[in-house]
């Protein structure tokens, strides 16, 4: 079939592609940089999954976004799940092929979900290892995401800032900056979200993340978890603003995926990634 | 200190246990057990509607615990779940719920199954003798057979009114099938039930229809199979 000739995702505000709007995308096209969905999700055999991302694959560039390689597991590496994201990377071409700085699983037991590391000299040899394996299966670079966290460990060394960027050294690996879980996690753990993102080396970030997180109680005091179900809040878009002075325009993604609003609203939301994009790109110039 | 794969068993152990934990810990645990029951009612509506949301969401947590998600891939989690109700006393009152749940995993299955070519059964002479054929079933089909008629209580539970269901109305055999994009349940006899289920596990075709007409004498073998090839039942690739 013919593809858009940039399988490049561009420097540009793209959107998460959730099911419920396959049909609106084909029909509306809006006008958005790229399109990013869940690798899982088009794991299935067959079916509509697979039937409506190829022939919205045909209309825009397309990310794969993990959340199942699980790289700072200590279980083996999943060879199954590594053979099923290759023959999709081979079948969609996508631009950008990213997971996450995590683990999911123990002892064969998965919690599918994003558990965090402690970051020490053995996490970052085990995840470095892990990412090398990645990227040789695939052929390619792989981009490593920070998460949300909700719990720190004593026998952290390393700031998580540093860990990623000497991951991204060590492996050649791009980083896929979630400036909301940037936030998220440097309030949680009262840390400096700024300081966070000056320690990041500019050449190794290769997307950016936007999303929502929700408040909530715990132990009396407040805790932000990221859920991805509402817009972009005020001080996130404020980091970003200063994450694009830092590193430039690189390809950001406005990301929902609970509560999922009408696909209006998400491209008026990468409308105001894009704008503050081309801010930084008009003051350069 | 911990090594990293202590520390992973240790956090894996303190999300599954039922203490008070610290906030933190606290958020981990509500996201997998969350993410986790939103996993199941995705599949098994149906089930969830019968039993109501609270005790869904406990029997999803035991089933969480007795039987943990083996897959990085959330679609592939609750497979189990028609047998594990098989096993509780508390769901004795809703004897079908086992079944409905099996009709809805199977339901589920097929929207992920794999597309394939039909059979095409005009080249059907050139494999050899009919009686000896082996068929494949497409892999976007299923099937599923209760004592209980569970194809009209899930059809009463896709409107918003349910229509009372009499459970004592007997058994149904269905067919599960994804055609193209559209996914359709279909009520079969017991003869052609009987006809599939052989030809699925590699009967010839002179056998299932000895096992079909043991099942139901008066079935209209000719007239079961030329609707089976019509509706697509089959995939290319015989034996």
């Amino acid at each position: 079939m013919v593809r858009d000739a940039a399988a490049r995702i561009p420097a540009r505000a793209g959107i998460g592609l959730r099911a419920p709007h396959y049909r609106d995308v084909l029909e509306s096209r809006p006008s958005v940089g790229w399109l990013e969905v869940h690798s899982e999700n088009y794991f299935g055999e067959g079916g509509a999954p697979l039937y409506y991302l190829e022939r919205i694959r045909a209309h825009y560039p397309l990310s794969l976004h993990g959340v199942g390689l699980s790289l700072g597991s200590t279980d083996p590496l999943d060879r199954g799940h590594l053979a099923k994201l290759k023959a999709l990377v081979e079948r969609f071409e996508p631009g950008l092929v990213s997971d996450h700085l995590s683990w999911s699983s123990v002892g064969g037991r998965h919690f599918n979900d994003l558990l965090p590391l402690p970051y020490t000299e053995e996490s970052l040899a085990h995840v470095a290892r892990r990412v090398l394996i990645v990227q040789e299966h695939l052929g390619r670079r792989l981009l490593v995401e920070n998460p949300s966290t909700y719990a720190q460990f004593a026998e952290s060394t390393i700031p998580e800032a540093e860990f990623l960027a000497e991951l991204a050294r060590r492996t050649g690996c791009g980083i896929l900056l979630d400036v909301n879980n940037i936030y998220v996690s440097a309030c949680n753990h009262r840390l400096d979200a700024r300081r966070y993102i000056d320690s990041i080396p500019p050449r190794h970030v290769a997307e950016i993340h936007l999303a929502g997180f929700t408040r909530n109680d715990a132990d009396g005091g407040e805790i932000l978890i990221d859920t991805h179900s509402r817009p972009v809040a005020a001080e996130v878009w404020a980091l970003f603003a200063h994450a694009v002075e830092r590193f430039g325009p690189r390809p950001t993604l406005i990301e929902w995926d609970a509560d999922l609003p009408p696909l209006a609203m998400l491209a008026a939301e990468a409308g105001h990634a894009q704008a503050l994009l081309e801010a930084r790109h008009a003051l350069a110039a | 200190m911990l090594s990293l794969r202590e520390r992973q068993q240790s956090f894996a152990a303190a999300l599954l246990g039922t203490a008070a934990a610290p906030g933190g810990l606290q958020v981990y645990r509500n996201n997998v057990f969350t993410s986790l029951t939103e996993a199941l009612a995705a599949v098994y509506p149906v089930v969830k509607r019968l039993v109501g949301e609270a005790f869904f969401n406990q029997l999803a947590r035991r089933f969480i615990r007795r039987t943990p998600s083996r897959s990085a891939n959330l679609h592939d989690f609750g497979a189990e779940l028609s047998a594990f109700i098989a096993t509780l006393a508390e769901t004795r009152t809703h004897p079908y719920l086992a079944d409905v749940a099996a009709l809805e995993w199977a339901y589920d299955g097929v929207f992920h199954a794999a597309d394939a070519q039909p059979l095409d059964v005009r080249r059907l002479g050139e494999r050899g003798p009919l009686e000896a054929l082996r068929f494949r079933l497409h892999p976007a089909v299923r099937l599923v057979a209760s004592r209980y008629p569970v194809l009209t209580i899930w059809e009463a539970n896709q409107q918003d009114q349910v229509a009372t269901v009499d459970i004592a109305a007997g058994g149904e055999w269905l067919l599960v099938q994804r055609r193209s994009l559209d996914r359709r349940i279909e009520r079969l006899t017991p003869g052609e039930f009987a006809l599939l289920g052989a030809l699925a596990q590699g009967a010839t075709l002179a056998d299932a229809c000895a096992t079909a007409g043991a099942a139901q004498p008066d079935i209209d073998l000719a007239a079961a199979m030329g609707r089976f090839v019509t509706q697509s039942i089959f995939a290319e690739e015989i034996c």
